[in-house]
């Protein structure tokens, strides 16, 4: 519960201070949130499956952001940063949805 | 999904799918391990559960833990038994109940522990990262999304856009100055023409004029002057320089004619001025009223056929006799 709250109140500042994206961060900022985005549904997964563990969530989370900011930037560096970075989008996806099916099984039982 | 999985649980990361036997299985056998230690012992189970979930065993020992898991543990075991019904078909119990409690119970009650709070910090960034990315990228979508080579291509695309738009304003500018210089050229040969029919009309006797000049009376009280005085008279004036001359209330123009009528009288123009002859001229006084005093001239002849003569200057000198505008029948402007 505090968790969701957190996500809300995350959404809500985003939205009402709306800060200027430093030019720096700017193009990994979305590839980040996607990876965080893995990190959370694997998360809930783990929940589900109650083997969840607040200490792998959070290196999980953080080096999976971090994993996916890198892999952008080589790619902006070597000339492949756009290709890179819709694989690992197409790569974030494909994992989310198979934790998100798994989440689905979990809740639904189908 | 990967680091969240404990070691033993590698075979269902890597095929969640495929083999979900061993997994259900395993949940399964946890979850009714699970309710099973709830129904017996409620607040014991509870807490190893909240153990178990935190497989690191600092937090447990923590004072400000132990007390949380009391109020779940209570909660917990007169849910599980409510939903079990509900949410169930009733053939494997166990698993389907575990992972929805597993849910509902994390959501509700609210409980502050370590694991919720550190999550929560973490999904405050995802929020706070996702809402500014989509407030970013609903901005202007156009270009925030775009790559640099796109980019490139647009900014070529506006700059030869501003380019062509620059030529056609330059274009229309060129244009827009030759209409004005046209239409002031135009007003201007309106001008011309206008004060050129003025002129004109001076001359050809069809407006009125004023101006300095003279004012010449002739009075003929013996009937002695002829045509050809009065038309000797008209010629000195115009070689003094007149512009306009008019006699009684016949305009003297450059076809004007003098006639001695049969039984005495004179016509201009066919027609008849009557005595005395009041000559109205616009020139230049000083040149004309000596042409006329000179010895021999004009005065000195009228004088001498016993006639009056009286020359006086004036600074207004009205010619007001008009004469129509005659239209040519067969000559035409031959400009334009």
């Amino acid at each position: 519960m505090i968790a969701v709250l957190g996500l809300v109140v995350g959404v809500v500042v985003g939205l009402l201070v709306r800060p200027e994206v430093p030019a720096v961060v700017e193009p990994y900022l979305p590839i980040a949130v996607v990876a965080a985005l893995d990190a959370v549904f694997g998360g809930l997964r783990a929940m589900l499956d109650g083997i969840f563990d607040d200490k792998v969530f959070v290196v999980s989370f953080l080096s999976n952001v971090v994993v996916a900011a890198l892999i952008v930037f080589l790619g902006d560096k070597l000339g492949v940063g756009a290709q890179l970075s819709t694989g690992v989008v197409v790569v974030l996806g494909i994992r989310i949805f198979s934790n998100a099916a798994a989440i689905r099984r979990h809740v639904f039982r189908a | 999904m990967s680091p969240e999985r404990t070691p033993g649980h590698h075979l269902r990361k890597e095929l969640p799918a495929e083999v979900p036997a061993p997994a259900s299985g395993d949940r399964r056998s946890a979850g009714e391990r699970e309710s099973a230690e709830k129904r017996t012992a409620p607040g014991n189970g509870a807490q190893q559960r909240e153990g178990r979930s935190r497989t690191v065993p600092g937090p447990a020992g923590e004072a400000g833990q132990t007390p949380e898991p009391g109020p779940a543990g209570q909660g917990s075991p007169e849910d599980g038994p409510a939903q079990r019904p509900q949410t169930d078909g009733g053939d494997e119990p166990g698993a389907a109940v575990t992972g929805r409690q597993r849910l509902v119970k994390s959501l509700w009650p609210p409980r502050v522990s370590r694991a919720q709070l550190i999550v929560a910090v973490l999904l405050c960034g995802l929020g706070f990262g996702l809402a500014i990315q989509v407030a970013s990228t609903s901005d202007n979508s156009a270009l925030r999304g775009a790559r640099q080579e796109d980019l490139v291509r647009i900014l070529d695309e506006l700059g030869d856009r501003t380019q062509r738009l620059q030529d056609e304003k330059q274009s229309l500018d060129d244009q827009r100055t030759e209409l004005e210089n046209s239409s002031d050229q135009a007003e201007e040969a309106r001008r011309q023409t206008a004060e050129k029919e003025r002129q004109l009309g001076i001359l050809a006797g069809t407006v009125a004029a004023q101006g300095p000049g003279i004012t010449l009376t002739v009075d003929d009280t013996k009937g002695t002057v002829e045509a050809d005085m009065l038309l000797d008279t008209i010629q000195e004036l115009r070689a003094a320089g007149a512009e306009a001359i008019q006699v009684n209330d016949v305009r003297i123009v450059v076809n004007s004619y003098v006639t001695d009528l049969d039984h005495g009288g004179i016509s201009v123009d066919g027609r008849k001025i009557g005595k005395p002859y009041r000559f109205k001229v616009i020139g230049k006084p000083e040149d004309l009223e000596p042409a006329l005093n000179i010895p021999g001239g004009v005065v000195q002849t009228l004088e001498k056929e016993q006639a009056t003569v009286a020359v006086e200057r004036a600074k207004t000198v009205v010619v007001d006799a008009l004469r129509p505008a005659k239209r040519p029948d067969y000559a035409q402007s031959s400009s334009r």
